[in-house]
């Protein structure tokens, strides 16, 4: 029977633009680009979910990874002429050894001093990408990216690909042994290691997988849009992805694809401009994680005793 | 050469007060009530455009604008611990992180509706004067932050060390539970020292505003700062936070002048991290087992 | 060649001395308890042993190995198992479950082996599967296999932790407490446990403070005090001993 839904969920999501097509042709265009957008976020929100959901790390540096990934496909292709999907894997390579390479200090740290860590990172990041001119342009954006393909569903079905790709990874790594090694560390640390596991080994996992698709969707992104600035790349997206994860349901598949549809399409839809945007996802994380049982935030809490 | 030298250290005292002061508010959270708050560095953005509205918009003189700053953001500070900050209290710090970090998003895009992006300026007659020795130039201002933190400082020693409030803040930081069953009325006095942070935080916005722009982001990279500077002091300890505070404030004017002037907002991390690595406790945090 | 030996181990606590230079040495298929008035250095002991904590002086050796500065997941590789003194389990996971998470000696198989089900991984799977329900029948909580950790009783979780820390079958086991808290059918149940891993040829070494258990199945008792070891020998001995009689009565 759950077969059977996830067949028809995901036989809905390919046809996707021809319903779109025939239910809205004047809004054709507008929905499946808000389509391909939620898409890219629900994949951006599960590589998130493997960090904060799965082996419990409050990582607020995920930004910077979205960002060195899409600054490696937008500088490859845009100045090495590299094909498209020789940037993306280049981008989805860079960002991993960039969250490896940041994991080795960050996890020394405690919990607290991580968090802030991670914080700080995502600013030096951001501060690096608005200040390396010579290789980002800074400000000015780099713009002309080359674009894959052009057509609307092409895109759509590409953005499409990726995230059955993100998830099928996702999936693997989070069920059986691997699975409940991570979760085992994010529940109970000192019992995990009286296992056997390795919580360092885990937490760098999870962080490196998921910094690397992080990568992996902002080279789509970037590619998408044909243009990416450094602002893509604050804490503005944190929140985005905080939003997405908790609100739907962080560690769960379901949860988190349910929050990306919500949080990224229904505010393209009611069409919010950025600022008032954030202020109501503020209100709402704000409202959602205050009054929530301790089941949504106790599940990042973790040690469980 | 020297007298660019000492400028350049003068700037940096008066970042290490600015970060001192709001660093110490957020090490005063820390460690009376075990508070994270990401929505710290919005009391000084806030007071900032508080100390604004009443300088220039109602045209106050420069004492009194403060004055209603601080006025403000305590009322604010207290409004925000009796709706917020209460919820959040009790429960784990990821939610404490994620509230704060969400009600921070929340001001400073409010801010850039009510108040635009363009950044504010007010200057005043201290920041204009330039005292000039021999080469060596110092804004007057400048002093005035110095003086003024080093004032301020003194009165929250006093306070924390003479006053019924500051004991029983500090008999909090150490044993909340004990507190409790003696009588201590733990949710006033995180009131207090709730009060009290978004108090210094203003002040220093006072003080400073002059010297800078007020723009609505600057809340953001301040709390950042901020908590590098408490986290490499050593959780919770307001002398630890002062201290790196400093480090943070000289080791930025340095070396942004010398080194790398787009790349100096990183040093506080740079530093943080470093310091964590070789000293996890921070560095005057005490170092406990399991 | 002594299973594990302690060494002159030292432990010290914001100017506290928690254990002041302990030797111990445990041979291969002893039962020993490790018994001391509260604040002895018992649970630190243990903790610096498995890891938890850094010693600030002496050394650990198991199986003639020094493991004194090792963390403590690659202890329990070497095969020193261990439960806490507080019980601890993983609340949401199944009771079968949290055994099979102690299922981690194929972690040299490599990340794509976990990620794509081969036949290999699956009968693995399986094996430990079937090993870890014969453990909870063991325990008596075959029947609650499938239902959260959380929603045991006490006493049910710490049967629970006690088969989990057998699943890696460990060559040495270090129980904190096992008696503690528990009914008396509970801790008759425990002793029979702990009894028959002695007699597998196990190695066992337990802190307890119930002395009816220590005296009924320990082959050898080592008594600390203040952080030092101040008696050692057969549990007839031990309680004739005035020097422990001392340490408990004389305070």
């Amino acid at each position: 029977m759950r077969v059977l839904v996830r067949v028809a969920v995901a036989g809905v999501a390919v046809a996707a633009p021809w319903i779109v097509a025939a239910i809205a042709p004047g809004q054709q265009r507008y929905i499946v680009h808000v389509l391909i957008f939620t898409a890219l976020f629900a994949a951006l929100a599960l590589s998130y979910d493997l960090i904060v959901g799965h082996v419990g790390a409050l990582s607020l540096a995920h930004p910077a990874f979205f960002g060195v990934g899409a600054y490696t496909a937008a500088i490859a292709s845009t100045r090495g002429g590299w094909p498209f999907l020789a940037d993306v894997a280049g981008a989805v390579a860079l960002a991993g050894l960039v969250a490896a390479l940041a994991g080795i200090p960050l996890f020394r740290l405690t919990e607290h001093a991580f968090a802030v860590g991670t914080l700080g990172f995502a600013l030096v990041a951001w501060i690096v990408a608005t200040n390396w001119v010579d290789v980002t342009r800074g400000p000015l954006c780099i713009t002309g990216i080359p674009k894959p393909v052009t057509t609307l569903p092409a895109w759509y079905w590409l953005a499409l690909t990726a995230l059955g790709l993100v998830l099928l990874l996702y999936r693997g790594m989070t069920t059986f042994r691997l699975g409940r090694a991570m979760h085992a560390v994010r529940d109970n640390e000192p019992l995990a290691a009286a296992a056997g596991i390795d919580p360092l080994r885990y937490r760098m996992l999870a962080f490196v997988v998921g910094g690397a698709l992080a990568g992996g969707v902002g080279a789509l992104y970037a590619h998408y849009l044909s243009v990416f600035c450094p602002e893509e790349m604050t804490v503005a997206l944190t929140v985005n992805m905080l939003v997405i994860v908790f609100l739907g349901g962080v560690g769960t598949l379901r949860g988190v694809l349910v929050g990306a549809v919500l949080f990224t399409a229904l505010p393209e839809i009611l069409r919010l401009a950025p600022t008032w945007r954030l202020v109501i996802y503020g209100l709402l994380l704000l409202v959602i994680v205050i009054r929530s049982p301790e089941g949504l935030s106790g599940l990042v809490r973790g040690r469980a005793r | 050469m020297l007298a660019d030298v000492l400028e350049q250290l003068v700037h940096g005292l008066t970042l290490g007060s600015m970060y001192a002061m709001v660093a110490a508010g957020l090490a005063l959270m820390l460690g009376v009530a075990r508070l994270i708050n990401f929505a710290h560095g919005e009391f000084f953005m806030l007071g900032a455009y508080a100390f604004w509205y009443g300088y220039r918009e109602l045209g106050l003189p420069y004492p009194l604008a403060g004055v209603l700053a601080v006025a403000l953001m305590v009322v604010w500070g207290v409004v925000y611990q009796r709706t917020v900050i209460r919820a959040i209290l009790p429960r784990s710090w990821h939610v404490q992180l994620i509230a704060t970090l969400a009600t921070s998003i929340v001001l400073t895009n409010l801010a850039i509706i009510v108040f635009g992006t363009q950044p504010k300026e007010v200057p005043t007659a201290l920041s204009s004067t330039i005292l000039d020795v021999g080469g060596f130039r110092l804004v007057w201002q400048r002093l005035l932050v110095l003086a003024g933190a080093l004032a301020i400082f003194w009165g929250l020693h006093r306070f924390v060390s003479r006053t019924r409030a500051g004991r029983a803040m500090r008999a909090m930081s150490q044993n909340r539970e004990a507190c409790a069953v003696v009588g201590v009325d733990v949710q006033h006095v995180a009131m207090i020292t709730f009060a009290l942070s978004a108090a210094l935080a203003a002040a220093a916005a006072t003080l400073v505003s002059p010297l800078f722009n007020i723009f609505p982001d600057m809340g953001t990279g301040l709390t950042l700062k901020a908590f590098a500077a408490v986290v490499t002091g050593g959780f919770g300890y307001v002398n630890g936070a002062i201290a790196a505070s400093f480090l943070i404030g000289i080791t930025e004017a340095l070396a942004g002048s010398y080194l790398s002037y787009a790349y100096k907002d990183a040093f506080a991390f740079i530093i943080m991290i470093g310091v964590l690595l070789w000293r996890p406790q921070g560095l005057f945090g005490r170092r406990l087992g399991i | 060649m002594a299973l594990l030996e302690i060494r002159g181990l030292v432990k010290r606590f914001l100017g506290v001395t928690a254990v002041g230079g302990v030797d111990l040495t445990v041979a291969a298929g002893e039962l020993v308890s490790l018994i001391g008035p509260n604040g002895s250095g018992k649970t630190t002991l243990f903790n610096c042993v498995t890891g938890y904590l850094g010693a600030d002086d002496g050394r650990v050796l198991f199986r003639g190995a020094d493991i004194t500065r090792a963390a403590p997941h690659r202890i329990a590789r070497l095969g020193l198992g261990r439960t806490f003194q507080h019980v601890s389990v993983f609340g949401r996971l199944s009771a079968l479950e949290n055994l099979l998470v102690f299922v981690q000696q194929h972690q040299e198989e490599n990340l794509l082996a976990r990620l794509v089900r081969t036949p290999r991984v699956r009968r693995l799977e399986a094996e430990a599967v079937a090993r870890a329900r014969t453990l909870l029948d063991l325990v008596g909580l075959g029947a609650k296999a499938e239902a959260p950790a959380g929603s045991l009783s006490y006493g049910q979780r710490k049967l629970l932790a006690f088969a989990a820390a057998l699943m890696p079958d460990p060559e040495l086991i270090l129980l904190d407490e096992p008696a503690a808290a528990v009914n008396p059918t509970m801790i008759n149940q425990m002793k029979d446990h702990i009894l028959a891993l002695h007699r597998q040829g196990k190695t066992v070494v337990l802190v307890e403070h119930n002395m009816d258990v220590v005296m009924d199945i320990s082959q050898r008792v080592v008594v600390l005090d203040h952080g030092q070891k101040i008696a050692e020998g057969p549990p007839a001995a031990i309680r004739r001993d005035p020097g422990v009689i001392e340490a408990y009565f004389g305070r």
